[in-house]
């Protein structure tokens, strides 16, 4: 379908941080300091906007750095994610509503069934590489999604399962206030995205980075190109399944919203618009798509997809690298240090068909 | 056994409007490699236009039939031009994903412009009732769906195979590294093929308007299955949407038939079994990546 | 300048940020009888989606005349000077419809959400009125959960339900002689409770269900589930999908010229508004459960045509239960001398009510469940349509007691 030497949608700055010579100082302060206002950000996030949207900022965050990690590093684009977001929402509602689990590990729980359910798909997906593989996703998504709502003795089907308990071992201003909820799940949103991080910058992300940018020269060396592709598909998932089992349980019901390809649309949306490859950028298009979403639903414009479909437009037209990408870049000419990626950005150019 | 012979005749009429849009999305990705998310709002729009045509101007089935697709023709091409070149040398995914905001882009202006609750159109009077063959009985707008989409996708294949535009086209859509490293221009049929493939898209939407709802988000779901569809069929074969297309159709028909809880997924298992057995899909060749 | 470009999107964005936080300073502890010293009513629904028609932002505008009637019957003698009417788009998405439904009552000091179509939403919508005390009405989804096992001391459900659906339509057909039944349901809750529903009501008229045959959701064909149906020559066809699905099988039942060969069409739910933007052609003959008729008589027609005159169009029973259910409750307010959600539910439980929108009307006690009388109606022919909406006749009036759920049978404990 496509040549070897074609590289898939780009992780811009992925590779950056490591090409950068270690030690520089200027480098790794700035990295910290961004550490540090992300950190910031995240714990002032509910006093600055309603607690309920925070959370689901941070969710969304972290479905979008999951995907981030298979799109931007993998050069993998599922278009079915919300089977592993939505997948795990159910999971993760059922146990907490059927054995009464705390929500962390009925959270834990469903990222597991996310994991397991994304290994079969993914030994299916990965036999195919590039647009086959966002539609074999889309599709395997949509297989669940009959399934789920078929299934309506357990799923609740187009009702939805309500009534999910945020079970936090019995401290009850977690349990009932989604203020403090969101301290409460904001550890497992953070760690996922250091483990996200983690893989990124250890050797199996530079193997992935290598079988993106050039999966025959990966192969010749002897990598095994589909098992880390499933692999990383595997982790990308159970992050999904943190996201999405936090969310059901933050707003005390799951339904099959969660598991339409709509929800698949919107984190790949959510992404793009960040910026693919720079994980910061799934969270930066976290915070602007879903305040956009919470801003319009009280607005009395009646078409969304006006709005964010045309946004998408622009940014896959202009912006490539996304909001991070294109303010990082901006910043980097500012300082007058060479851009992070022009190098890539040039590449951009020549590996046409 | 004359159920059998109407869930066929129903099966594959409702396997036409997959073939007939599988056929415009196989060769715009033969020539242009991109797999075009909006086809399914394409599709809607083909209705749309229908309707819209019939309510303004009084315009009737049959000459929709043909100014439709011509419209749709156009607005490929302007979006070829205007858009999707703008991305053409840069890796295929960016396509998709334009494309992806595209459809969200024209279902929400559908919706607030022409409402949610799905626009009225009349059917012609010629193609109501049933058709009485011995003992079966076969709806006459399913019965000409079916003539007219096999007719449609022979003559596409006669362009395909007896023109010169068809070759290259077919070339490039089957061998394309081929093509280009003997020197065919293929750059000058972008543009028409693309515009081509839109106006398929739009076929299948007025195909549809006298016979399924016509709302903003009819696209939604046909496009899904419609990746099923080339998949199966294998996304460089033109050959192979359409037969992926009429089997769909067929599988669907009888799955609704002798096991309808399952209908909606015994097309995604048979996409998942041509994927294990045969990555390329059907009639596809194998990736040399 | 490309880069300022999205420099400027994000200043705005993080404005917005900004915006939401300094408009969200929650109620002040309102002293005296009503927090706030205002009453707000909310209305969340679908302003964008599927249901924009029948409900969406013409609703908003009937609850926004209910206030102009409450306001204008007491004067200076009302107990609330400032009513205020707020409004939010779920989208159809129970996830934002939760969120908002969260936000409107602690943020915006709602006292009253109202509508709410899609019954994942209304059901999350529910769990917050019983979470946060504050009343919800619930006209737009139709799911007797509400009013069964997830009923709530705090949640009301005013205008129609499956069962009822199922009542008038599967009754009044079978008594007339409509017995021999052929059932096509989409494969998911909704559809599964409707053939349910319909089995029940059919065979408790001494008709008798053949085939329950279950279809894809969404689907855009039905042909050979309507082959499979009229093989076996019924009477009548009973079909129970909605929307889009709805009008899908309905033109291709026409397309099969079935109506030729005897058979009826019953559908489980329509609106009027299905009928307009398709047209009454399509529709012709067909039978269905209304909850209310803005033809049916003087005093509907009077308040239609002021709604006429406010929107540009004619209301659906959506459009009228809106308004009743914020007029109901402005006069319980009244009544109360305040807005306290346990005073004024109480004042509510047990009451009977006649306005514009019930007939007979009474509010359960028990389940919350709001009865009135509701009728089976017909898609006139396109000749007797004498003007725009006019489009149902009404063939029979099902009287309250006998149209909803009988008490014995609903599952629900206020607990």
């Amino acid at each position: 379908m496509s040549a070897p030497t074609q590289t898939t949608a780009r992780g811009a700055a992925a590779s950056s941080p490591d090409a950068a010579p270690r030690g520089f100082l200027g480098r790794s302060t700035r990295r910290w300091l961004l550490l540090a206002a992300g950190l910031v950000l995240a714990l002032v996030l509910p006093w600055v906007i309603y607690p309920p949207v925070a959370m689901d900022i941070a969710a969304w965050a972290l479905f979008a750095v999951a995907l981030d990690l298979l799109l931007g590093y993998a050069g993998l684009l599922s278009f079915g994610h919300a089977a592993f977001w939505g997948g795990s929402a159910y999971v993760a509602g059922l146990t907490a509503v059927h054995w009464g689990l705390p929500f962390p590990l009925a959270v834990l729980v469903g990222a597991v069934f996310a994991m397991a359910l994304a290994w079969p798909i993914g030994m299916l997906s990965v036999r195919r590489s590039g647009i086959y593989f966002a539609m074999v996703t889309l599709a395997f998504a949509q297989m669940l999604f009959f399934v789920v709502n078929q299934w309506r003795g357990l799923t609740g089907g187009e009702n939805g399962l309500q009534g999910v308990p945020a079970g936090f071992f019995g401290v009850e201003a977690v349990e009932r206030e989604a203020f403090w909820f969101y301290y409460a799940a904001l550890p497992m949103i953070i760690g996922g995205m250091w483990l996200a991080w983690r893989v990124v910058h250890s050797p199996f992300g530079r193997v992935l980075v290598a079988t993106r940018d050039n999966p025959a020269r990966a192969r010749a060396l002897g990598y095994d190109v589909d098992r880390y592709r499933v692999m990383v598909f595997v982790i990308s998932a159970g992050l999904a399944g943190v996201a999405g089992g936090l969310f059901a349980i933050s707003h005390g019901f799951v339904s099959l919203q969660e598991v339409a390809w709509q929800t698949s649309g919107k984190v790949v949306l959510i992404t793009v618009l960040g910026g693919i490859g720079t994980l910061w950028g799934a969270i930066v298009g976290a915070v602007v798509i879903v305040i956009l979403e919470d801003q319009l639903a009280s607005s009395g414009f009646d078409g969304i997809g006006i709005i964010t479909g045309s946004v998408f437009i622009i940014v896959v037209l202009l912006f490539r690298r996304g909001v991070w990408g294109t303010v990082a870049d901006a910043v980097a000419r500012r300082t007058g240090r060479r851009p992070a990626d022009e190098a890539v950005g040039a590449a951009d150019g020549e590996d046409g068909r | 056994m004359n159920e059998i012979l109407q869930y066929t005749v129903q099966g594959l009429a409702a396997g036409s409007f997959y073939a007939l849009a599988a056929l415009g999305l196989a060769i715009i990705f033969g020539v242009l490699g991109v797999v075009n998310f909006a086809h399914g709002a394409c599709y809607m729009l083909g209705a749309v236009t229908a309707a819209v045509l019939l309510d303004l101007v009084g315009m009737n089935f049959w000459v929709a039939l043909l100014v439709v697709p011509v419209l749709m023709f156009v607005f490929g091409v302007l979006l070829e031009r205007l858009l999707v070149s703008r991305l053409t040398a840069l890796d295929p995914l960016y396509n998709f994903l334009l494309t992806f905001g595209l459809s969200l882009l024209l279902v929400d202006l559908v919706k607030r412009q022409y409402g949610v609750s799905g626009l009225p159109y009349t059917r012609p009077e010629i193609l109501t009732g049933q058709l009485s063959v011995g003992d079966v009985r076969l709806p006459t707008y399913q019965v000409f769906v079916l003539v007219f989409s096999l007719l449609v996708c022979l003559g596409v294949w006669l362009l395909m195979t007896r023109t010169r535009i068809g070759m290259i086209v077919r070339a490039s859509t089957e061998k394309s590294e081929l093509t280009r490293a003997l020197g065919v221009d293929v750059s000058r049929w972008v543009t028409p093929v693309f515009g081509f493939g839109i106006a398929l898209a739009g076929l299948a939407g007025v195909l549809a308007a006298p016979f399924r709802a016509i709302t903003a988000d009819m696209g939604s779901s046909f496009i899904i299955i419609l990746f099923a569809v080339v998949v199966i069929g294998g996304l460089g074969s033109i050959v192979g949407a359409v037969v992926a297309g009429f089997l769909v159709g067929l599988v669907e028909a009888f799955g609704q038939a002798y096991a309808p809880t399952l209908s909606q997924i015994v097309i995604f298992v048979l996409m998942a079994v041509v994927i294990l057995i045969r990555p390329a899909g059907l009639f596809g060749r194998e990736e040399n990546a | 300048m490309s880069s300022k470009r999205l420099v400027a999107t994000a200043v705005v964005s993080s404005a917005a940020l900004l915006l939401s936080a300094c408009g969200s300073g929650g109620p002040g502890g309102g002293d005296g009888e009503f927090t706030d010293g205002k009453v707000t009513l909310a209305v969340l629904n679908d302003q964008s989606g599927v249901y924009k028609d029948l409900s969406g932002p013409n609703s908003v505008k009937a609850v926004e005349m209910a206030v102009a009637d409450f306001q204008e019957k007491y004067g200076d003698d009302a107990v609330v000077e400032e009513v205020e009417v707020v409004s939010a788009d779920h989208q159809n998405k129970p996830d934002i419809a939760n969120t908002k439904a969260q936000e409107l009552y602690d943020r915006e000091g709602a006292d009253i959400i109202l509508d709410v179509p899609t019954s994942s939403a209304a059901l999350a919508v529910a769990t917050q009125a019983a979470e946060q005390q504050k009343l919800y009405i619930n006209i737009g989804a139709g799911t007797t959960e509400l009013t069964n096992g997830q009923c709530n001391k705090y949640t009301f459900h005013w205008a129609y339900d499956t069962y009822q659906l199922a009542q008038t339509t599967g009754t009044a057909i079978a008594e007339a002689g409509g017995t021999d039944w052929q059932i096509i349901y989409p494969d998911y809750a909704f559809g599964q409770d409707m053939d349910k529903s319909f089995t029940a009501a059919v065979e408790g008229a001494g008709g008798t269900v053949g085939d329950h045959i279950a279809t894809p959701f969404p689907n855009d064909n039905f042909t050979t589930f309507l082959t499979k149906a009229a093989s076996a020559e019924p009477d009548v066809i009973g079909a129970m999908q909605a929307g889009g699905d709805l009008i899908n099988l309905v033109k291709q039942y026409n397309e099969g010229g079935y109506a030729d060969d005897g058979i009826d069409l019953a559908v489980g739910l329509m609106f009027i508004t299905d009928i307009h933007s398709l047209g009454v052609e399509a529709f012709e003959g067909v039978q269905f459960a209304e909850a209310w008729y803005w033809n049916l008589d003087e005093e509907n027609r009077a308040w239609a045509d002021r709604f006429l005159d406010e929107t540009g169009t004619r209301p659906s029973f959506a459009h009228a239960a809106n308004y009743s259910a914020a007029l109901q409750y402005l006069e319980a307010v009244q009544a109360e001398g305040t807005d306290d959600a346990d005073t004024v539910v109480g004042h509510l439980e047990g009451k009977e009510i006649d306005d514009v929108f019930l007939k007979n009307g009474k509010v359960r006690a028990e389940d919350h469940r709001v009865i009135h009388d509701v009728y089976l109606a017909k898609v006139k022919s396109p000749d007797a349509v004498e003007e725009e909406w006019d489009y149902e006749e009404i063939v029979s009036t099902i009287p309250a007691e006998d149209a909803f759920m009988p008490l014995e049978d609903s599952s629900c404990s206020m607990g």
